[in-house]
């Protein structure tokens, strides 16, 4: 599949009909990936695949201008398809290389079962369910499901839904145990106490240092100036005190409702660790509750605050 | 402000000015009478209303937040309120959430008829918020390492 990929990408720079490629290369670190944008054809043979590459590549395309081709698990096909119905990229202007999914490996969960740091784990590879996990020549195997991140456990579109060419078969969705263990963050959330929730999202967000790095990697965060940045009025402090960074955090998954497509990336991207992921998801299945609308499975239909239906839930208006 | 029998609680209202805060001016005109908890800001249309708002008003320490338009079908721009609803809609259940009683934001329909329908809501909205309480989601308290935060 790495090698097919290396090759389509090499062929569509060769032929004219992208400029540039955007990939995964193995990244500085192990067990890590990093982008790979380049136009140069021998470049392609650095392109890789495999379970660690995180990250969600549609981010770099709103505002190119040339046509480009991008990889992209079923997550990042989905932002892909959301940055086309904001009209922030063209379709025509992309190459979709769909790649499907079957779960990216969270290197802290790793670390946590063998109890090693990642330098002292000499592998990790993949076999269908099991992972294998070599620490001093000692091979251990597990689930793969302990080791997946959340958003991978609970992911509901694992194949590219919007691609032009998709390498491999086909992969299933989580079933229902899988979906469960990735929301069980968010379901202990919802068993607090309002205030006791109150007092956990106060003392994550007490953490927080505004790095603005989950905006920045978020590829639905595309306003070419964010409310932060605004000075008149200031909405937002740029101290990071928890209320501000609260604040700040809160409307910004506001603002990316219906556009937010679970793909992890905030949580990922978060130096201090704030689970992101359980604000996201949760503000994802509360529109797709309520208006039964899910980001970027269709590139015709408007984004999901530029509609309305007359039947819109109204039971909350006095 | 002191939590006593004296309290009353302090109300952001962001009004339309087609319908809602038309409907306030009759609720005065017509000498109805409501709780003086209730600071007007006049929104081109309920449409205007950014969650965020609604936010900073709350961190401002504003103990509820209404925000009113006009009935379906009744936008002075034809479907500015269908948008208010949907994003009002994922704004509660989002500030439920997180922790915040959902009773701090309210949403209501007032035309510019219903004066008597206003007054109501703000009696109503502030009889609810004084048995919530005064709003100390973001204030009040020292922070861990003993500095006082500005409200």
């Amino acid at each position: 599949m790495e090698q097919r990929l290396r090759l389509e990408a090499k062929a569509l720079l060769e032929q004219g009909k992208v400029s540039c490629v955007i990939g995964f290369e193995v990244g500085s670190l192990r067990f890590t990936t990093t982008p790979l944008i380049t136009g140069d054809r021998d470049a392609t043979g650095r392109l890789v695949l495999n379970p660690f590459m995180a990250n969600n590549l549609s981010v770099y395309l709103p505002g190119i201008k040339e046509k480009v081709a991008v990889v992209a698990k079923g997550c990042d096909s989905r932002s892909i398809v959301s940055l086309i119905q904001d009209n922030k990229v063209a379709r025509e202007d992309l190459v979709i290389i769909g790649v499907p999914c079957s779960g990216i490996i969270d290197l802290a969960k790793v670390e946590g079962l063998v109890d090693k740091d990642r330098d002292e784990i000499d592998d990790i590879t993949r076999h269908g369910d099991k992972v294998l996990i070599t620490v001093n020549g000692d091979k251990r195997e597990y689930p793969v499901r302990e080791v997946l991140f959340d958003n991978c456990l609970a992911c509901e579109t694992p194949t590219p839904q919007e691609y032009d060419i998709l390498l491999g078969e086909p992969t299933a969705a989580a079933g229902d145990e899988s979906r469960k263990a990735g929301q069980e963050k968010i379901a202990r959330l919802k068993a607090m106490a309002p205030d006791e929730r109150w007092a956990f999202w106060r003392s994550e967000f007490e953490r927080c240092l505004r790095c603005y790095a989950c905006r920045n990697i978020c590829p639905a965060c595309f306003c070419e100036r964010c409310f932060v940045e605004e000075t008149e009025p200031t909405w937002v402090m740029p101290i990071p005190r928890w209320q501000d960074n609260l604040l700040f955090q809160v409307t910004r998954n506001l603002h990316v409702a219906g556009r937010c497509t679970d793909c992890g990336e905030c949580e990922r991207a978060c130096p201090v660790a704030i689970p992101l992921r359980s604000l996201a998801r949760e503000m994802y299945d509360i529109v797709s509750e309520l208006f039964n609308y899910r980001a970027g499975t269709d590139k015709e239909a408007p984004p999901l605050l530029t509609c309305y239906e007359p039947t819109d839930v109204e039971d909350f208006i006095r | 402000m002191g939590q006593d029998s004296e309290w009353q609680p302090r109300i952001l209202g962001f009004l339309c000015r087609w319908c809602s805060y038309a409907g306030a001016d009759l609720a005065g005109t017509s000498r109805k009478k409501y709780p003086p908890s209730i600071r007007v800001i006049q929104v081109p249309c309920s449409g205007r209303v950014d969650p965020l708002f609604i936010l900073k008003a709350l961190r401002l320490g504003f103990d509820g937040v209404l925000v009113s338009g006009c009935h379906p079908g009744d936008c002075h721009y034809q479907t500015g309120n269908y948008f208010t609803r949907r994003r009002m809609a994922i704004t509660k259940r989002f500030l439920e959430y997180m922790g915040i009683d959902p009773r701090r934001l309210q949403v209501s329909w007032v035309s510019a008829a219903e004066g008597a329908k206003f007054a109501e809501l703000a009696t109503e909205m502030t009889r609810e918020l004084k048995e919530l309480g005064p709003n100390r989601l973001f204030t009040g308290e020292e922070q861990a390492n003993g500095t006082k935060t500005a409200p």
